[in-house]
């Protein structure tokens, strides 16, 4: 028999995901687990596993094509199990004691004669009749005729079903994403601009910056705090760690201050519940670090920093880091955060206004450490300056919660030995 | 403040309205003279019980002995017309009442009077100044005039199906389908017709197989025809009970226009763009002036019921923030001649002009089982098709309900279907229908009882 295994809802109201690359082929022997597909959603690049072993039968859908949550991926091939048996199990699994962990079948996942709607169009079997993409019957006609996949076209027809003409001008508009019309009045055959679809991490950071300057009052406090101290402590065990191949940086400190300042000051670890008219004050400190990738900025989350020990830290920093440049942070990696930290310093700037990462209640953005004349007793002697700028939702913090909060990292920063004492 | 005001109640109008309310637009309408306007009052509905009426006459003296039923003295059969328009009017006032109800129903102000367009916000009703987002106009279309010094010699389908004595010899004028019935209809009663036709031939819109098989039925009912007539005054060609038509002087006691129709231009305003006697308006049948809008035969795209209606809703559907063109090119044509005829999308003529390589399948009636037991096996289906995908572009039908089939062939083009669909669709037996099916069979390789 056939399982048809559907685009699974791995996050909080996923609602589509783009096909970055293939693991499995068809008529490829796959084991419950194996990675088949990996997907670019919204929030995440994750691989899907397979939900069951058995033999791909069919796959739907091309790199790059957007796939909709509950739309099949795979047709696996399953020897010997009974419709009635497989049905028990699948039953099971939705009730979230599957064998995919975490992922959440999307439902309906329902045992169908092989299906071939949505193959690519060089597969030279009949076209089925159970069908995903609303078109008419000409469109699918002229679609196979043309070898292009009916799904991937937006319909215009009454319930967005896919026309005659959708598929006539879809062909038409394929081969130029390059629009020469006019930036340059006056050369319009230049190619001046290029145009590119938006990836759904780009749609996500546009989304979610609008909704947090639309809703978050912004309200951002700079200071510099001298880490002499620290960055000497920094040192000594940067060689230490890195006989275990941990890597030590000061952001580790960091977090671990800001987790530390969060349990102090309560506000800064909150969220506004507006229209329920409440303050929700979390009591666990996941902080979100900032992470430049090549496709986007990501914000992955160290949960219980306050917990964590400064080494712990470092290792899961290490490891998210990773995972963020590999592409395979999971929805796990991503919810939950309660505090964030953007740390540009690395690359350049000594200040900036950090946009919160809404709904939480503050951003802490870490500029570029450098050395710089600071005063110590009376002497002007050289120090080791870390600019820090902190933005906060001033609907829920007010300024003196703030000053009195970034003051508390600075103690800790400038006194490391404090980390370890509260 | 009106979201909406529309100007006549005929079935472009009156479902306008109702859509209107339904979406919560404070609406009125103004009506001149009677709710339903010429579809319900003259036209369709009074045509149709009259055709009904003569149809029972006709069944009884040709079929009723031999289906079986005795005792019926062929001598004493005769046609009543006033009975029939008393049945007919009835139903329109059954109708009506229905309309004026739900205009009601749905919070549609109705208000009777003139209407005057002052501006592209307000229209007059006889004496009362309303202020308005937009305006629809759909004050319909009325027959081109013969003239007459002879009082009733000449009368229009508005003033036709009215209790009266109606004369032995009657001329039919004009080429449109509504010529064609109304011909059919007085022969059926037993009068001698003449159908005068201002055209080289009749039923210009219809393809000419629907066409030519009209032109033989008309031949052996034995209505003398004439073609490319022009009749605009019965001055000089009428006289003491006879007309003088192309040389020949014919019997003709009661002349009938039914010749082509021009718009009702109502008093206005402001200056709204008019050709050949009607309002000329954009593809979201807006006229040349902003939120003036105007619908069914008023703008002369079409001078069916349906199509008015299909706009109406169309406009109303605009203003609510829905906007999907109208497909003017899927819209059916019903003619209610004897059979009926209907057809929708292309004409052969046309596919060819276009180019396509196409397929025409054709199943007649004589072999649909239905048909022979109904006793009415006169008329085919086809159904014309591209031969690469089978893309449905035409169907065309004459059999005794093919007004009511060629629906089906309309949610065919609807949804692109191609002959496969049709041939995959199984079809009820036994019914008349099931030629879609036949000739479904046909266009993809061979029908089944043919």
């Amino acid at each position: 028999m056939r399982y048809v295994f559907k685009f699974p809802d791995i996050g909080e109201g996923l609602e589509e995901g783009t096909i970055v690359e293939w693991h499995v082929e068809k008529g490829q022997t796959v084991k419950m687990g194996d990675s088949l597909v990996t997907m670019e959603t919204d929030k995440v690049v994750t691989a899907i596993p397979s939900p069951r072993d058995g033999v791909i039968a069919a796959k739907f859908g091309k790199v790059g094509e957007t796939i909709h949550v509950g739309a099949a991926l795979v047709e696996i091939e399953i020897e010997g199990v009974s419709i009635e048996e497989d049905a028990k199990k699948e039953a099971v699994e939705e009730e979230g004691a599957g064998v995919v962990g975490t992922l959440e079948v999307a439902g309906n996942s329902m045992v169908l004669s092989a299906s071939k709607e949505g193959v690519p169009s060089d597969d030279s079997s009949k076209t089925s009749k159970s069908g995903k993409a609303l078109a008419t019957p000409v469109a699918r006609a002229i679609a196979k005729d043309l070898g292009i996949d009916i799904n991937v076209i937006t319909g215009t027809g009454p319930g967005n079903r896919v026309t005659k003409e959708d598929v006539i001008n879809f062909g038409k508009e394929k081969p130029s994403k390059e629009v020469s019309s006019s930036p340059t009045p006056g050369n319009p055959s230049e190619k001046s601009v290029q145009i590119e679809p938006l990836s759904q991490i780009r749609k996500t950071i546009a989304k979610n910056m609008i909704q947090s300057k639309h809703n978050a009052a912004h309200m951002t406090v700079f200071e510099e705090v001298e880490i002499s101290t620290l960055d000497q402590i920094r040192k000594k065990y940067k060689e230490i760690f890195a006989k275990e191949d941990v890597k030590l940086t000061y952001l580790a400190f960091i977090i671990k201050a800001v987790a530390l300042s969060l349990k102090k000051y309560r506000a800064l670890n909150a969220e506004m519940d507006w229209d329920g008219g409440n303050m929700i004050y979390k009591k666990y400190y996941n902080i979100g670090i900032a992470i430049d990738t090549e496709k986007g900025l990501v914000v992955p989350v160290i949960k219980n920093a306050d917990k964590l020990s400064i080494k712990e830290i470092a290792v899961a920093i290490d490891n998210i880091s990773a995972k963020a440049r590999d592409g395979k942070l999971t929805m796990d990696d991503m919810k939950d955060g309660t505090f964030s930290i953007t740390s540009y310093g690395s690359i350049g700037g000594l200040f900036a206004v950090p946009v919160i990462n809404y709904p939480q209640a503050g951003i802490l953005g870490v500029g570029r450490i450098s050395k710089k004349p600071v005063v110590k007793g009376d002497d002007i002697v050289a120090g080791l300056v870390l600019p820090l700028s902190l933005s906060v939702d001033h609907r829920i913090a007010d300024g003196g919660e703030t000053a009195r909060f970034m003051n508390s990292i600075m103690d800790y920063l400038a006194d490391p030995v404090s980390l370890i004492m509260d | 403040m009106y979201d909406l005001v529309i100007i006549g109640s005929g079935p472009a109008g009156y479902v306008a309205a109702i859509r209107a309310g339904q979406t919560g637009l404070k609406t009125a309408i103004i009506e001149k003279d009677v709710i339903g306007g010429m579809c319900l009052n003259w036209g369709c509905i009074p045509s149709k019980a009259m055709m009904e009426s003569v149809k029972l006459y006709q069944r009884i003296i040709k079929d009723a002995s031999r289906f079986g039923v005795d005792g019926i003295d062929k001598k004493e059969l005769s046609f009543n017309w006033n009975k029939a328009i008393k049945r007919s009017d009835g139903i329109i006032k059954k109708l009506t009442g229905g309309v004026e109800f739900l205009l009601k129903k749905n919070g549609v102000e109705i208000i009777k009077g003139n209407a005057k367009i002052v501006s592209a916000n307000s229209v007059l009703a006889d004496n009362r100044l309303l202020e308005t987002k937009n305006i629809i106009i759909a004050t319909g279309s009325s027959s081109t005039t013969i003239e007459s010094k002879h009082d009733g010699l000449v009368v229009d389908p508005t003033q036709l199906f009215i209790e009266r004595e109606l004369p032995q010899n009657i001329v039919v004028i004009g080429k449109s389908p509504v010529a064609v019935e109304l011909a059919q209809s007085f022969n059926m009663m037993g009068k001698s017709v003449t159908l005068v036709s201002d055209g080289d031939h009749i039923m210009p819109l219809a393809d000419p197989y629907i066409r030519n098989f009209m032109l033989n039925k008309i031949k052996k009912e034995r209505i003398k025809m004439f073609n490319n007539i022009e009749i605009n005054t019965t001055d000089g060609i009428w006289e003491d009970g006879n007309l003088l038509v192309d040389g020949q002087s014919l019997p003709c006691d009661l002349i009938v226009n039914a010749k082509d129709r021009k718009g009702n231009i109502l008093e206005s305003d402001v200056q709204l763009e008019t050709e050949n006697g009607f309002l000329v308006t954009n593809e979201r049948f807006e006229t040349s002036v902003k939120g003036i809008f105007a619908v069914g035969d008023v703008n002369g795209k079409s001078m069916y019921a349906h199509v008015g209606s299909a706009q109406g809703l169309n406009v109303v559907n605009f203003l609510s923030g829905i906007e999907q063109e109208l497909d003017m090119s899927k819209l059916p044509m019903n003619m209610y001649t004897v059979p009926e005829a209907a057809q929708i999308g292309m004409t052969e003529d046309h596919v060819k002009e276009a180019g396509y390589d196409y397929k025409v399948s054709e199943f007649p009636l004589s072999a649909n089982g239905k048909a022979q037991t109904e006793g009415n096996a006169e008329g085919f289906i086809r159904i014309l098709s591209e031969t690469k995908y089978g893309e449905v572009l035409g169907v065309q039908i004459v059999a005794p309900n093919a007004t009511d089939m060629i629906n089906e062939a309309s949610a065919y083009m609807q949804l692109e279907s191609t002959v496969y669909d049709i041939a995959q669709t199984i079809h009820t037996h036994p019914t008349v229908s099931e030629v879609f099916m036949e000739a479904g069979f046909e266009a993809v390789d061979k029908a089944i009882h043919k």
